[in-house]
């Protein structure tokens, strides 16, 4: 007995033709291995087409997100030039960019510290006195709220690079310390839901320092704005910026940028 | 009236010529679809989460080589169906039906999943499902769970047709065996049973393949011999 192996998937599938159909049922009546494969493919079937999906968990595409910033950075001719500077200065009016306190060197960067730490309580990362030793380190002062504020992707790599052109100026500036702070600034509580809405995007990498921190709006959603810079680690400056826009409502990421920093 | 979504195509010429946002919309657009077939693949949500991930990163290196000569997401799926091979190697979980066929009810409970999916049907289909080999649970799930067409399958495995359909019909039936749905009878002319993952009667045990027939759809001429 030859049996119709070839076509019992689309019988199963309901595709076959008339005639395929008949022969099939011909064959069925006479067979019973066929009929209990038959019977038992349809019940795979069924409960294959009750699978459904699941959500995507926060955290997949983050890292994907990022490399994809670090090459499209990388690739010839994507220099940010003195236009997405400006934009990125108009985009962010409400920012105040603090080069902070100080001219006394040593004592202000020791007094600084307990400051920061005091003000983001709960915090990851270096510590404030190590950042503090490592040239072009921005401690991070608290969440900036800017929610009159609507960032585009062109606002968003504006971010970036005046993100990297602090970093730069913090690295020229020794014994100033340079901080970004917001004319608003977020609770406590605010502040820390916000950092761990962008820690959970998974989009952290080990060596990033969160550098700054807003609220406001990305392209009308609601949204969080990450700012960290990324270095070699082992107490070396940054070398890149990377700003990743999560959503408030589910910490979705809505957009990445990434910003090399020349070496100094 | 608003614009049509961008097609994928042209996501990727957009990204190509330097518009950073056209990748994120691509991964904003597929990352389901990605993630849920890594997850039935490997049944862990971390293994799906690493296999997504390769997946996408590979899309991202080979973006530039990518010529449209097949669609972009029939691309997609076969990155991430052989991220998943990957994976599952490096695992080292061998697939428990590349075995005889006699030894079926002997089988060992595969790895649980431990996936959002919590549902008991759902973890029962997918604990069955893991013990169906690679090869035709990649068909069976491109197929059954996301309602690809036959044709489109085999363009992403890289297979004839005829085998696309082998698979589908022998998966299917290794997963009714592994959910205890069991042959209800038996013909004396064949006593060692239909040919499921151990491949037909004389085919050599262990090798699930051995069932195919990749002309399958050449001999498709619906001559069938009652």
């Amino acid at each position: 007995m030859s049996h119709p192996e070839d076509l019992l998937a689309d019988y199963v599938d309901g595709t076959l033709d008339e005639r395929e159909r008949a022969a099939v049922d011909a064959h069925l009546l006479g067979c019973a291995r066929c009929g209990a494969e038959v019977r038992q493919a349809e019940a795979a079937r069924a409960v294959l087409s009750e699978f459904e999906d699941v959500p995507v968990p926060f955290g997949v595409t983050g890292p994907v997100l990022a490399e994809a910033g670090r090459r499209f950075e990388r690739r010839p001719g994507v220099v940010w030039g003195r236009f997405q500077w400006a934009a990125g200065l108009a985009a962010a009016a409400a920012l105040v960019v603090v080069v902070a306190l100080n001219v006394g060197g040593e004592d202000a960067r020791n007094a600084a510290a307990p400051e920061r730490t005091t003000a983001v309580a709960g915090g990851t990362g270096a510590a404030g006195g190590a950042e503090a030793a490592i040239p072009g380190a921005i401690p991070f002062t608290g969440l900036e709220r800017q929610t009159d504020v609507n960032y585009d992707e062109a606002g968003i790599r504006a971010v970036a690079n005046d993100a990297a052109g602090a970093v730069l100026a913090a690295e020229d500036a020794r014994g100033t310390q340079t901080a970004f702070a917001g004319a608003v600034q977020g609770s406590k509580e605010r502040t820390d839901l916000a950092r761990d809405c962008v820690d959970r995007s998974g989009v952290r990498g080990p060596n990033d320092v969160l550098i700054r921190l807003i609220e406001a709006r990305f392209e009308g959603t609601p949204a969080f704005i990450g700012v960290f810079s990324e270095g070699p680690g082992a107490g070396q400056a940054p070398d890149h910026i990377v700003v990743f826009v999560v959503a408030t409502e589910d910490c979705r990421i809505l957009s990445t940028a990434s910003q090399r920093i020349p070496p100094g | 009236m608003p614009d049509p979504p961008a097609r994928d195509e042209d996501l990727v010429r957009r990204y190509l010529s330097g518009d950073r946002a056209a990748f994120a919309a691509l991964v904003e657009r597929h990352e389901r679809r990605v993630y849920n077939l890594a997850l039935r693949m490997t049944g862990r949500e971390e293994d799906a989460r690493d296999a997504a991930q390769d997946a996408f990163l590979t899309v991202l290196r080979k973006l530039s080589s990518f010529r449209g000569e097949a669609a972009f997401t029939t691309w997609l799926h076969r990155v991430t169906v052989n991220a998943c091979y990957d994976l599952l190697r490096k695992r080292q979980r061998a697939p428990l039906l590349e075995r005889g066929d006699d030894d079926l009810p002997a089988l060992e409970p595969p790895p649980a999943p431990d996936h959002a999916d919590t549902s008991s049907l759902s973890m029962d289909v997918q604990r069955a499902l893991l013990q169906v080999p690679e090869d035709f649970r990649a068909v069976m799930i491109l197929h059954d769970v996301h309602d690809l067409r036959q044709e489109e399958v085999a363009s992403i495995v890289g297979v004839p047709i005829g085998t696309v359909k082998s698979r589908l019909h022998r998966g299917r039936i290794a997963l009714a065996r592994a959910m205890g749905i069991e042959q209800q009878e038996r013909v004396l002319e064949d006593p060692k049973g239909p040919p499921v993952a151990g491949g037909p009667p004389g085919a050599a045990p262990g090798d699930p393949r051995s069932g195919e027939r990749a002309d399958a759809a050449g001999s498709s001429d619906g001559t069938v011999s009652p």
